[in-house]
């Protein structure tokens, strides 16, 4: 008979993966965390505020990072990839891929050595919206707080002598294969926001500032490419009037049929950053219906706001003046069977959520996913989707149920 | 207004499912149908009072105030809304069953009676002779659909009664000769395809012209046929086969553009001009047809082709398609008027179409607009032109 381990894989290292690693270290398991980006953190470590409190997700996720310092029992890999899963229950053989930050161990200094680096590459971490050195901390709330160089750069042969001269970098270093042995799988990949370019009539291409609502979270947030101040792409002038256009792709055939469950509360949220930001502030909300869920209290303060302005209707285009660059927003106002057109300096698409798992499957046979990728928990083969790998949930309840899993793990 | 109560008609919805209009209850009342429409596009009451989702839910609710004219009958069947429904209802079946209901009652809107009429007596919505269906091939060389033709070539009753709309029918047939394509006409004896008149709601009449044509194309052994028209295209491929009609069916432009890339049509001489163009919504939303036209074009030697703000699936309705054709629409509340609008901003010297009602509406729209500096021509003419 086979050997039976104990040992628990978590892959992705966002909320729901940290969640996971930690709990179920803390419930004595030995626990690998694999993250494919260098840093924990994902998404969540993005945004500039948690609904329904208003607070920065920094702190929640400092506690965690400082549990799993504290905690011999959880192994991070950050830069890698899980290639190949065999093996069954209790007996796992997991291939993983561990790309190098090509930084020395010896570094004592992680920033100065950078500082004569030109951003020059997309900055994923602010969307897109600004650039990033080549070598650089990923970001202030990465995990680990270390240097990396981004391999992207290492293609470009000018960037990469520039690299070379610096004495903390060594791009000798390789790619390495290393096999890990576990007992359980807790896949917490996490989403992306849908691909809004695909949902024409919104002009998400077209038009620079229809942006999506977490492009906006970044331009809410301090350490974000504008320093928290909301400024549209496009002229850089202030953002005082916002539209907020909800279902950008979700509960709709021909992009996602399914409710993504968080944009509703996220632009609820975001309204606020406008009305805080400006004493003239505003924000429309263009909707089918507000699915508030477990925050109708959240949803009636913001109602209380004269300022921002319900529309129930699915918007159905966007205008440009060419002179002013003013946008307009062209919706049914159901409640008045009134038809609108709303002038905004700004319009936030609430994307929806589509899972990791849509294109990157667990790299195993037998597991099974719904219509839309998400993947579908396997208790026989104990492997356990957790968080937005499972179905679209906010950041709490990706916590509770990255916990949930944890419990049954132990039952292995 | 006066505000009597209504009372629910609670069979409706129903019916509606019933007899067509099978996604009635899919809608969810989100508002993008109304907010899709082009009538929001344009000024004027029908502007204000057509709403393609409270038409629905009206529908749904068997409550009535739907039925006027400026109401029911303002929908062109455009398609946009079918396009960008997120739960995949088709507003224009569910529009065209209501308008169906009307007509049963015998209150068909007034514009509509002698088209209807003549259908039925004639064969044709035009108020011709059956005999003159053919006085377009005058001076031709046509021949006549026989045995051994691979191709009938079915010419919209527009392009065989109006005169500005023969030129698209002869520019074709002068075409299909010079390609030296097997084809003829059976003329006299066919009749209206009878697209429109079923979406106004004349189902009994559309049935008795998709019965005769499919008995007539039978007898003739009919197995290719060649539109010129998008509306008659997409009858003979949506709507006949259910009837037992199955035909392999072509608009022109697919055929022209077949023709010009097996090298047997040779557009040669030059068609130095600017030309943009309007996608028909038979031809793109209704029959996903947006390559072959615009293929078309660049065969032509020295075009230079431009696209309007809205082109492809977003492209806007010409204003003439769900009969509107034959309804009388204010000045202001014209969609041709914003075709004509986008490709002179474009700085088009043509605007080029394919279909015979875009032909017509467009081309009103550009001369009550005084723009007659820029030309509207069917691709078959342009084409013809250099060839």
């Amino acid at each position: 008979m086979s050997s039976q381990h104990t040992s628990v894989l978590v892959v992705g290292g966002g909320i729901a993966g940290v969640t996971a690693a930690i709990e179920s270290a803390e419930m004595g398991r030995e626990v690998f965390l694999v993250e494919k980006s260098p840093t924990l953190g994902g998404r969540v470590s993005a945004m500039n505020q948690y609904f329904p409190k208003l607070c920065p997700p920094l702190c929640g996720l400092e506690i965690n990072y400082r549990r799993i310092k504290d905690n011999p029992k959880v192994r991070v890999f950050t830069s890698t990839s899980v290639e190949k899963i065999e093996g069954n229950k209790g007996d796992y053989s997991v291939t993983v891929k561990i790309t190098p930050r090509y930084i020395k161990d010896s570094i004592t200094d992680p920033v100065h050595p950078f500082e004569q680096l030109e951003a020059t590459l997309p900055d994923e971490y602010n969307y897109g919206l600004s650039k990033k050195k080549p070598a650089q901390i990923p970001h202030e709330m990465a995990f680990p707080f270390k240097p990396v160089v981004d391999p992207v750069a290492l293609e470009d042969e000018s960037t990469k002598a520039q690299l070379e001269k610096i004495d903390e970098v060594d791009l000798s270093q390789q790619v390495e294969e290393m096999t890990i042995k576990v007992g359980s799988i807790i896949w917490a990949t996490g989403w992306k926001p849908y691909d809004a370019s695909r949902i024409g009539y919104l002009k998400y291409d077209e038009y620079q500032d229809v942006i999506t609502n977490v492009e906006f979270e970044r331009l809410a947030a301090v350490n974000g490419p504008t320093e928290g101040k909301l400024l549209r792409p496009s002229d850089g002038r202030e953002a005082k009037r916002i539209a907020f256009v909800q279902c950008a792709g979700s509960r709709d055939e021909a992009h996602l049929p399914y409710c993504s469950a968080v944009c509703c509360m996220a632009s609820l949220k975001q309204s606020t950053y406008v009305r805080e930001a400006f004493e003239d502030g505003e924000a429309w909300i263009f909707y089918i219906d507000i699915r508030a869920n477990r925050y109708e209290s959240f949803y009636r303060k913001i109602q209380d706001d004269e300022k921002v302005h319900f529309i129930k209707g699915k918007a159905g285009g966007i205008e440009r003046d060419p002179e002013s660059g003013d946008l307009f927003v062209i919706s049914e106002d159901m409640e008045n069977s009134d038809m609108v057109r709303i002038p905004v300096d700004l319009v936030v698409l609430a994307t929806g959520m589509v899972p990791s798992t849509a294109d990157d499957k667990v790299p195993m046979d037998g597991l099974t996913y719904d219509d839309y990728g998400f993947l579908v928990a396997n208790p026989d083969k104990a492997v356990y989707p957790v968080g937005c790998t499972k179905r679209p949930v906010d950041v709490s309840a990706s916590v509770q149920d990255a916990t949930g899993a944890c419990i049954k793990v132990q039952s292995n | 207004m006066s505000e009597e109560p209504k009372v629910p008609i609670p069979e409706l919805g129903g019916a509606v499912v019933e007899t067509g209009g099978e996604t009635l209850y899919q809608c969810m009342q989100c508002g993008l149908c109304t907010a899709s429409c082009p009538w929001r596009l344009v000024e004027g009451d029908i502007s204000r009072d057509f709403n393609t989702r409270k038409v629905q839910h009206m529908a749904m609710l068997g409550v009535e105030g739907y039925e006027t004219e400026d109401i029911l009958f303002a929908c062109t069947t455009c398609g946009v809304c079918v396009e960008r429904c997120p739960r995949e209802c088709n507003p224009i079946d569910n529009m065209r069953v209501l308008r169906a209901m009307i007509g049963e009652s015998g209150s068909v809107p007034q514009a509509y009676r002698p088209v209807i009429g003549s259908l039925n007596s004639n064969g044709n919505p035009w108020q011709g002779e059956a005999k003159d269906r053919t006085a377009w091939t005058k001076d031709m060389d046509v021949p006549s659909f026989g045995e051994d033709t691979e191709y009938l070539l079915f010419v919209c009753c527009t392009s065989c009664y109006d005169s500005r709309s023969k030129k698209i029918a002869r520019a074709v047939a002068s075409l299909l000769n010079k390609a030296g394509v097997s084809w003829g006409i059976i003329g006299e004896e066919e009749q209206c395809c009878g697209e429109a008149v079923r979406k106004v709601g004349s189902e009994e009449t559309f049935m008795t012209l998709a019965e005769h044509n499919i008995k007539i194309f039978g007898e003739k052994g009919v197995k290719k046929i060649i539109t010129t028209s998008p509306h008659c295209l997409y009858s003979f491929r949506n709507e006949y086969p259910e009837l037992g009609g199955e035909f392999e069916v072509l608009h022109y432009t697919q055929l022209m553009d077949k023709l010009i890339e097996e090298g047997k049509l040779k557009p040669t001489k030059d068609f130095a001009k600017k030309v943009i163009f309007h996608d028909p919504c038979y031809l793109g939303r209704h029959n996903e047809v947006y390559e072959a036209p615009r293929n078309v074009i660049d065969s032509l030697p020295k075009a230079e082709r431009v696209e309007m703000d809205r082109f492809g699936p977003d492209s806007i309705c010409c204003g003439g398609g769900g009969g509107r054709i034959w309804m009388e629409t204010p000045p202001g509340a014209r969609f041709g008027d914003l075709r004509v609008s986008d490709a002179v901003a474009k700085k088009a010297d043509v605007l080029a179409t394919a279909c015979p009602y875009c032909t017509i509406m467009i081309d009103a729209s550009n001369m009550a607009m005084g723009k007659e500096e820029m030309e509207v021509l069917d691709i078959a003419e342009m084409l013809d032109q250099v060839t």
